[in-house]
């Protein structure tokens, strides 16, 4: 069991159904991210999966508390480490990678994987960071239909200290600026998995978070979980998607909270 | 007509927040004819040329293709982001 310290609030969670991402600045022990940095750049091959045995370091990052509290917070205490996972070593020079959603395109609605990206050193605008879209978590679109897409409004590169852990919804839209600088730029990808189904929170869930009305006054400005699950619309698409990206995310949120009825209830 | 006076296409995806050309702009991609191009994600601020499509087409941008409106209508399914105009201006590039 994890410290409900590191646990995610309701604000967190209802954040992370709306935009599909949180970073955690993970307190780690000195030294470690120069350690992990120092190892990859001397790694002659990209070993897949096998990263975790080249660099065995990486499973303090995978099991610190913060890494913990958060995950269990969205796939609940049982959650699973996939076997998959990824070194990203983009070379400097090296272009960018268009948007894309990984695999296949039988995607669901629901929190059930989720990837970690873990950054061993700053990375900067010039160093080809991850960029992602905060609120497509939850669009069907074949990697192929996003080949005319460049920019996008709401875009955010993650441009984060040493130590970062990026945890992002397995289906949101996500791409590489070019490397310009003259650094590896290093990202440790790892996938989780949910194991079942939720039968309460599984964050610090305070009950009153849930009596709090709408407030439509104050709708691109809401700072409690029931205004940011009906409001929020990141990248401020049309009055028929925010509609249903809400329908989803609540129905999202339901399953969450254990409330299997009112999930159903609210999405059908 | 050499190469340097000859008229090129230049392409501008756009994609607006609905198929209306006042609606605001999401997504944007310009493509010049120019050997070795490519396009880019930027890795910090990315400045917006235009607002709106209506903004590009005042400064002289000309729409050749219109939103494809044949989208699903389900209550719970979402795919891409925006309606896509495709525009172009034919110019010599230099």
């Amino acid at each position: 069991m994890t410290d409900t310290e590191f646990l995610l609030t309701d604000v967190d969670v209802a954040l992370f159904l709306v935009n599909g991402y949180h970073v955690v600045e993970l307190d780690l022990p000195a030294g470690l991210n120069e350690q992990i940095s120092e190892k990859l750049d001397r790694l002659a091959a990209n070993p897949g999966d096998a990263i975790t045995e080249s660099v065995p370091e990486l499973w303090q990052v995978v099991e610190h508390p913060q890494v913990r509290g958060a995950l269990i917070s969205l796939l609940g205490e049982d959650y699973a480490v996939n076997s998959h996972r990824h070194w990203h070593c983009k070379l400097p020079g090296s272009g960018d990678m268009q948007w894309h959603q990984d695999g296949t395109n039988h995607r669901g609605t629901t929190i059930d994987r989720l990837l970690g990206l873990y950054y061993p050193h700053t990375i900067t605008a010039d160093m080809g960071p991850t960029v992602i879209v905060p609120g497509t978590q939850f669009r069907n679109a074949p990697t192929d239909r996003m080949a005319t897409y460049t920019n996008i409004r709401g875009q955010v590169p993650l441009t984060v200290p040493a130590g970062s852990f990026a945890i992002t919804h397995y289906d949101l839209w996500h791409g590489t600026a070019s490397n310009r600088s003259s650094v590896k730029r290093h990202m440790i990808k790892f996938l989780f998995n949910r194991t079942s189904g939720n039968s309460a929170p599984s964050w610090n869930h305070d009950p009153e978070a849930l009596k709090r009305e709408r407030d439509w006054d104050a709708r691109d400005k809401a700072q409690d979980a029931v205004n940011i699950l009906s409001f929020g619309n990141p990248l401020g698409v049309s009055q028929s998607d925010h509609y249903k990206e809400r329908i989803i995310r609540q129905a999202c949120w339901q399953e969450l909270l254990g409330n299997q009825e009112q999930q159903e209830a609210s999405r059908f | 007509m050499d190469s340097q006076t000859q008229p090129r296409q230049r392409l501008l995806y756009l994609h607006a927040r609905t198929p209306s050309v006042f609606s605001e702009i999401l997504g944007y991609t310009l493509i010049e004819p120019v050997k070795g191009f490519r396009v880019e994600i930027s890795g910090g601020e990315f400045e917006w040329p235009y607002t709106t499509v209506h903004d590009a087409v005042v400064d002289g941008w000309q729409i050749v293709q219109f939103p494809h409106l044949q989208s699903p209508f389900s209550d719970t399914d979402l795919d891409v982001v925006g309606y896509e105009f495709i525009l172009q201006k034919m110019e010599a590039i230099s």
